[in-house]
């Protein structure tokens, strides 16, 4: 009656909906598309994760373990940043941009704490051209004297003026110092009070470039591109970069310890008070402190509102000062901060408050209905991060030099659910109890000590 | 170069090579910067921008051995003296320090030029 191909025909259209089926119910499961997951491979030693959705263009990082608490001497990171897309043995800074520019392409590098991060966007064609480009620039960049002198020192001297009007910024560096003094603690760029200038020069940063850049170091991260075609130019490209480090330089790996403690600056561009907890870091996931983020919150949801987030009720009693909490993951330590900035008296007003609501949340005030709007929250931060922005990228890459695997969303959205008040309550009272880390920039005269507002430091 | 000069021309063929190389040692000689210390390099002139970056981009100590050569030239021309022979500038010290980085500076120059004067062609 059927002839035989039309029924293994069937037998492979079977197959395949089986498949789609499968697929489609671990992602239900998890409740994050299958599209948010990185593929993940390693292509002649170099740890490659691609994303591909049909986007028209595409873009492509190399994360590096050479943060600021990677840096043996302070500075190093900063310039070595400045020297990503500078002159390299095959062809110029110019030319490089300019070519870039003819593709369409942006070029862009930044780090944070922990990553060190080049990044090109480009459209989907190009891939080859950048994959060539960052091979070049991680592995053949001159660091010659003159650029040093005439561009890198230059522009990192520019920065430093610009951050040291920034009390925020400020405020969050100190607390990162005295919660973890060495490594996390080391400022996110050197400061200018910072004696950079004895330890930075470019044999430094060369040094540091052959210790930061190599293939057991780095992780190729690509948005909107297959794992296969990323895998095949990586190998044509990939092949001058060291497999290990190449210089004498060590990374600095200490492990992080929290300490605590409390740190007051004077400054008279404006206050900033951070008031932060040992958190959850991308090792040790730990969902009551993301739900408890979410639930002190802060940032407002709707224009023109200031929320209804414990936080927001906080700074509202206290015009003219914004608190907001976040949780600062590392690979190996976290740091759940709360901010407040704004004016003097307002500031004071809005930290008491803000510890207040920290201690009610301890005592088990916190309703069902908030607790349930903060797991939704946490949720969509989470969710909403890996689907788009730059942090997609750093945060793959860096959940591939740390574990060995990128941050899975999926994973960490199954566990915000299973957190309860009880849980919830519990954590914020290990929080309380323990050691916190206060850090005040601005009007010392004003700005409230760790004692005042009920916390040991 | 920072001069006009045959020597590329000349090097290329050695049998003209071997015609000049006297010739051009003993032009050097005559021409009597090495009897005050001096190296070809330092005569380029400097006022102009190319000369004045690459002087900036010159390492320190090559920088202060190009300002003592030039004093202590400066010093025996008001005294209208020559060094003692000891001293002259030997044909193999005399080499060109400054050159490479003006060529380095002036192909930069022309790549930018020349980038700035392309035009697009569309290969489909």
């Amino acid at each position: 009656m059927f002839s035989r191909t039309a029924l293994s025909r069937g037998a492979q259209l079977r197959q395949g909906c089986s498949l789609v089926a499968q697929r489609r119910g671990y992602a239900a499961g998890s409740s994050a598309p299958a599209s948010f997951t990185y593929e993940t491979s390693e292509q002649s030693s170099v740890k490659i994760a691609a994303r591909n959705f049909d986007s028209p263009t595409t873009k492509l990082a190399i994360v590096a373990k050479g943060g600021s608490r990677y840096q043996p001497v302070p500075g190093l990171t900063a310039g070595l940043e400045e020297f990503a897309f500078k002159n390299t043995e095959k062809r110029t800074a110019l030319r490089i941009i300019r070519e870039s520019e003819l593709l369409g392409g942006q070029l862009v590098s930044y780090h944070t704490r922990e990553a060190l991060v080049l990044e090109a966007s480009f459209l989907r064609e190009h891939l080859p051209y950048f994959t060539e480009l960052l091979a070049e620039v991680i592995s053949q960049t001159r660091y010659s004297s003159h650029e040093f002198h005439e561009e890198v020192d230059r522009v990192i001297q520019l920065k430093q003026v610009r951050l040291a009007r920034d009390v925020s910024a400020l405020a969050l560096d100190s607390a990162h110092s005295v919660a973890f003094h060495t490594g996390l603690g080391a400022p996110l760029y050197p400061t200018p009070s910072a004696l950079t200038k004895s330890y930075l020069n470019e044999f430094a940063i060369a040094d540091y470039a052959g210790a930061v850049y190599a293939k057991s170091n780095i992780a190729l991260v690509g948005d909107g591109t297959t794992s296969n075609a990323l895998g095949k130019w990586t190998e044509q490209f990939f092949k001058a970069v060291p497999a290990s480090s190449s210089s004498s330089t060590a990374l600095n790996l200490k492990a992080t310890t929290y300490y605590g403690g409390e740190q007051r600056t004077a400054h008279t561009g404006g206050n900033s008070l951070v008031i932060a907890f040992p958190g959850s870091s991308f090792g040790t996931f730990k969902p009551e402190i993301a739900v408890l983020a979410a639930l002190l919150g802060g940032q407002p949801n709707v224009k023109w509102s200031a929320g209804f987030t414990l936080l927001s009720k906080a700074a509202a009693a206290a015009p003219g000062a914004t608190a907001t909490a976040t949780n600062l993951a590392y690979s190996d330590a976290g740091l759940l901060t709360i901010q407040v900035n704004g004016a003097a008296a307002s500031v004071r007003k809005a930290a008491e408050e803000s510890v207040k609501a920290l201690k009610s949340i301890s005592e088990g005030t916190v309703s069902k209905e908030d607790l349930t709007k903060a797991i939704a929250k946490a949720k969509f931060d989470a969710l909403e991060a890996s689907q788009s922005g730059i942090s997609t990228l750093l945060s793959a890459g860096s959940g591939i030099i740390h574990t060995g695997k990128p941050f899975q969303i999926a994973e960490t959205v199954k566990l915000l659910d299973g957190v309860t008040a009880d849980k919830l309550k519990t954590a914020a009272k290990g929080l309380t109890d323990g050691k916190a880390t206060v850090a005040a920039v601005g009007d010392l005269h004003v700005l409230p000590y760790a004692e005042e507002l009920g916390l040991k430091v | 170069m920072s001069y006009p000069s045959l020597a590329p021309f000349v090097m290329k063929r050695p049998w003209l090579q071997k015609i000049f190389k006297p010739l051009s040692n003993w032009y050097a000689n005559t021409a009597g910067y090495r009897q005050l210390g001096l190296r070809a390099d330092d005569l380029i002139i400097e006022e102009n921008e190319e000369t004045i970056l690459a002087l900036q981009r010159l390492p320190p100590q090559a920088s202060y051995d190009r300002v003592y050569r030039l004093r202590r030239a400066i010093q025996c021309s008001l005294r209208h003296k020559l060094l003692p022979k000891e001293e002259w500038t030997k044909p193999e010290e005399d080499v060109p320090y400054l050159t490479p980085l003006i060529e380095k500076i002036r192909a930069q120059e022309k790549e930018k030029a020349d980038l700035d004067a392309m035009t697009i062609v569309k290969n489909h």
